[in-house]
């Protein structure tokens, strides 16, 4: 016969055919198609050689009484409902290990779930704007430093509309962080971030407005533009066009359009939007042509035109800073980028939260280890409980059950209790999501629970958690020769599965040990960032912005609080002593051959800032507030100042003068300071110079009299404060800030990374321990008659305790000799985050082995004592 | 009594499979019904039909017969059972009936 049938067609009808009929109906249609050949032809045998075979597949084709001998069908409903059946009484015959199987899968299960609700989070800012692809933030780099600044210039906002055709718009945005804002009509007043731009932002960016028109409503001076809810909070209503909100007591500004509230995930949050050309109003010295420096705040977003790259532009950028940048020092040394706005979240934006790629990372990696953790133990327990169930499989294998029921009945029994843990999961993680949102510093809530994207993934996890923790117990099990079962009761006991179930709960103690060793090195090394010795106090010390500097004004406020009698001390200054934002600048010491460069950090304070923070004067003398004349600058500087001149007698240094700005002004040392740490300790000391300009002194530290001030006389403090400053500076918000609390925020990172590796720490070992648990429990029952006869022959019962103990200590140990290094390169790359850094001592490991031991110990102990305190005449009557 | 039911397709198939006596099997009655009706008739309708006759009872299965051209696989023999005979035998007398209860000059008109 030269013509066969369509070769898929008679494959589907050999796989997917109703088994009772299969011979008879493969046998006619062969019949069949030789007979449509010779009839109507090849193709049309073909095709109604395949319909025919399509439609007698099942269900549509299949008789609904059974013929006499059925091949089984093993997973029709009969058989499904069979297999959920006998995997219930299963799992509520052995009570204990279903809870135990039960627990560490939901323990599993939440702690990954609960990492991809993060990772959903924060992967999901601004992925609704409808130009997304093509927004990009032009930012600023120094060929030297990997790492680029998101601020710019802010003559390129009005440069690049002209030079750069390849964008479609250019919205420069500059964000205030708290400004003082009044409404006149029923004179309350609030501090809220502002933000200046243009109507082109509503061009750039997806927004619904409630009221106003796009194209106008920032395009003239005096113009805000607000959400919805904080027309609410200001207005107490959204039909607020026209109304008047008074900026900062300067400027009255018309309201001209309603927003409606913008999602939580983006890197936008504007709610105070003021026109652009306002800015030069309120702020008169704001420079708008700029090229000599530029701030994080002040940012430009650009929309490319389509099918443009933003590699195109390089060459475009360069060509503006050679048009237009004065110093070709600059220009060598900088370049533009532009960065995605998919990126934007990863780096510095104005949400003030900005997601680390590398925690996120890390995230995920303790996520799938927690939960493969608990698969393992799921494994583990199971091939541990089969000797149990040899019986049952040996029996259901000699009356005809073939190992595929057996696996499908396996894998019935992983997904019953992984859909009962999904469950318990969801409850689990509904519940302590509050407490997570708020140590990772997340807006999350339980509605963020409920979406159709958690759906979908609890329920690939449930699959995958089935398959993973299902699949080895399954084919290992009916796998089994029924005659071993039968015969003795017993399992061939090769000495594989025991040395594989060993392997398995070494992994589990390697990852928790991996685990504490972390945790406990990140804990020293936060506790060293808080007790280090910073060069100066930061203890009792509260600050407070300055809304005005005029010199009259910061007068009168320091009489007024000078006269407290809990106050110590009053500096005015640009900033801290060590603070997030600095002021850096060139200078120049001219006394050798070549004149040495100087990468200065400005501290700008008063007559009484080493006072206030406690910082100590090496040589020379103190700064006078009358220290201000152009002519002769008098300046303070630090040790690595005078080092990088080349000094190295602080004596030497007084009266040397530097050169700074256009290299005519120049100021004179006065004075040598002893190091302090101006930078968080992530960073090296700057060299820095102390300097009196009372332009820039934009906070007020306050020292208070006792180093550490009970609770009832900093709230005394704080009052007098409050009344001294509200006085002062009437119709605007007051707020304070604690020091040390400030410089504990540069490691909220390390906490926050600190936290999380506590609690999988927590959970991992909670899980490692259930696991042992259940191991310790099956190793007793099957040792029951070595025991009694152990006992009886004489063994005492602490004997008896240490032999059951001493197998799991020798697995700790080899779980130790494996963690350890693994611990020691993972955190000795994390400690190369700081400048400032512990060591890694030895006895961190030590210990970590130890607490281990002791934990193992403790869990096996209470199995090990039961099985030694048995009376043998009970393991050994019953037989 | 109650009487069978036989969808029209199901008493084709009874009735073919009655005509063919012992050579009724899948392929048979579906060249059968074809030849007889003219119509072109689907295996696989053949095939269920079949099955749903044998279930009702009207129809008992043997198998047998593996030739060469039907790669060596067994053939299902389907025979009449005796209450497919009376089915059947009940179809064509409720016809019989009906056709008898017309009225002449319709059934001239239907002639004609």
């Amino acid at each position: 016969m030269s013509n066969t049938p369509p070769r898929f067609a008679t494959w589907l009808l050999e796989h997917f055919g109703h088994p009772d009929s299969r011979e008879e109906v493969q046998g006619d249609l062969l019949e069949l198609y030789d007979y449509w050949v010779k009839t109507v032809g090849v193709r049309k045998a073909n095709w109604r050689y395949s319909l025919n075979a399509l439609k007698l597949l099942r269900p549509w084709a299949q008789s609904k009484t059974a013929k006499k001998y059925p091949q089984p069908i093993l997973v029709s409903p009969a058989m499904i409902r069979n297999y959920v059946k006998i995997a219930w009484r299963n799992l509520s015959h052995a009570k204990v290990f279903s809870l135990i199987n039960g627990f560490g899968l939901t323990l599993g299960m939440t702690c990954a779930l609960l990492v991809f609700l993060v990772i959903v989070h924060e992967t999901s800012y601004d992925k609704h704007h409808k130009n997304g692809d093509r927004i990009y933030r032009v930012e600023t780099a120094n060929n030297s430093d990997p790492n680029t600044h998101p601020g710019t210039y802010t003559e390129m906002a009005v440069v690049l509309p002209k030079e750069a055709p390849e964008f479609a718009s250019i919205v420069p945005i500059y964000y205030q962080w708290g400004k003082g804002l009044a409404v006149p009509a029923s004179g309350e007043f609030f501090k809220e971030r502002v933000a200046f731009t243009n109507s082109s932002l509503f061009q750039l960016l997806d927004y619904q407005w409630v009221t106003g028109d796009a194209r106008t409503a920032l395009s003239q001076p005096d113009q805000v533009v607000l959400t919805e809810s904080y027309a609410k909070k200001m207005f107490g209503s959204t039909d607020v066009i026209g109304k008047t909100i008074r900026y900062d007591t300067k400027e009255d500004l018309r309201v001209t359009g309603v927003l409606k509230d913008y999602p939580k995930t983006t890197n936008f949050p504007f709610d105070v939007l003021v026109s652009f050309p306002t800015l030069k109003r309120v702020q008169p010295d704001f420079d708008s042509h700029g090229w000599n420096g530029f701030g994080d705040n002040f940012q430009i977003y650009t929309l490319l035109k389509p099918g443009f790259r933003p590699e195109q532009l390089t060459s475009r950028f360069h060509a503006i800073q050679v048009k237009y940048q004065k110093d070709p020092k600059t220009i060598e040394h900088q370049h533009f980028v532009l960065n995605p706005l998919s990126q934007l979240h990863y780096s510095f934006n104005f949400s003030g939260r900005q997601a680390n790629s590398k925690l996120l990372n890390i995230l995920a990696l303790i996520g799938a280890f927690v939960l493969l953790i608990a698969c393992i133990n799921f494994i583990n327990l199971t091939t541990a409980q089969a000797l149990k169930r040899a019986k049952e499989i040996g029996i259901r294998k000699a009356v005809g059950s073939n190992r595929l029921s057996l696996i499908y009945q396996f894998l019935t029994e992983a997904g019953l209790i992984t859909f009962l843990s999904t469950l318990l999961c969801m409850l689990l993680a509904w519940l302590v999501l509050p407490s997570i949102a708020t140590m990772m510093g997340l807006p999350l809530t339980a509605s963020d629970l409920f979406t159709w994207k958690i759906g979908v993934f609890l329920a690939g996890l449930a699959g995958l958690t089935t398959l993973l923790a299902g699949t080895y117990p399954a084919f290992r099990l009916s796998g089994m020769p029924p005659i071993w079962a039968l015969k003795s009761n017993k399992l061939p006991q090769g000495e594989r599965s025991a040395t594989l179930r060993q392997g398995l709960v070494v992994v589990q103690f390697t990852v928790s040990m991996i685990l504490i060793s972390s945790a406990l090195l990140i804990n020293r090394q936060l506790s060293f960032f808080q007790n280090a010795d910073l060069g100066f106090n930061k203890a009792a010390l509260i600050t407070v912005g300055l809304p005005d500097n005029k010199p009259e004004k910061l007068q009168t406020l320091r009489a007024q609080l000078m006269e407290s009698p809990q106050i110590k001390e009053v500096s005015f200054s640009f900033n801290s002593a060590s603070a997030e934002s600095n002021w850096m600048q060139g200078m120049q010491y001219r006394k050798g051959a070549t004149p040495i460069e100087i990468k200065t950090q400005m501290k700008m304070g008063d007559s009484h800032y080493l006072d206030t923070y406690g910082i100590q004067l090496l040589a020379g003398e103190k700064l006078r507030d009358t220290d201000t004349s152009k002519a002769s600058f008098k300046i303070i500087a630090n040790e690595i100042f005078i080092d990088r001149m080349g000094i190295r007698e602080p004596a030497d240094a007084i009266g040397q003068k530097v050169y700074f700005g256009d290299g005519q002004e120049f100021a004179t040392i006065v004075g040598v300071a002893k190091n302090f740490h101006v930078n968080s300790l992530h960073q090296k000391i700057d060299p820095t110079v102390i300097q009196v300009v009372p332009n820039n002194f934009y906070q007020a530290g306050i020292k208070l009299q006792s180093e550490t001030p009970t609770t009832e006389s900093i709230q005394a403090a704080l009052g007098t404060i409050e009344k001294a400053w509200k006085t002062t500076f009437p119709n605007q918000v007051f707020e304070y800030d604690f020091l040390d609390k400030t410089l504990a925020q540069a490691y909220q990172n390390e906490t926050r990374t600190s936290q999380l590796i506590e609690t999988s720490t927590l959970i991992a070992i909670l899980i490692a321990c259930l696991g042992l648990f259940g191991l310790a429990t099956f190793s007793a029952e099957q040792r029951t008659k070595e025991i009694g006869i152990r006992k009886v022959l004489g063994a005492s019962v602490t004997s008896i305790i240490a032999l059951m103990t001493k197998d799991f200590l020798k697995l700790v140990a080899i779980a130790m000799l494996i963690a350890s290094p693994i611990a020691w390169y993972a955190m000795s790359q994390w400690l190369q985050n700081f400048e400032f850094k512990i060591g890694i001592s030895w006895w961190v490991f030590a210990l970590t082995g130890l607490l281990m031991a002791v934990i193992a110990m403790l869990t096996v102990s209470f199995q090990s004592i039961k099985a030694a305190l048995m009376n043998p005449v009970k393991s050994l009557r019953s037989e | 009594m109650k009487r069978a039911f036989l969808g029209e397709f199901e008493e084709v198939v009874l009735l073919t499979v009655a005509i063919l006596d012992e050579e009724a099997y899948g392929v048979t009655v579906t060249q059968e019904i074809e030849q007889k009706t003219g119509r072109a008739v689907g295996f696989s309708t053949v095939h269920t039909t079949l099955q749903r006759l044998e279930e009702k009872g009207y129809l008992a299965s043997r198998m047998g017969g593996a030739t060469a051209e039907r790669g060596g696989r067994r053939k299902r023999y389907f025979t009449v059972t005796a209450a497919g005979r009376k089915a059947l035998a009940e179809v064509k007398q409720v016809r019989e009936e009906l056709w008898n209860a017309l009225p002449p000059q319709t059934l001239q008109l239907m002639g004609g």
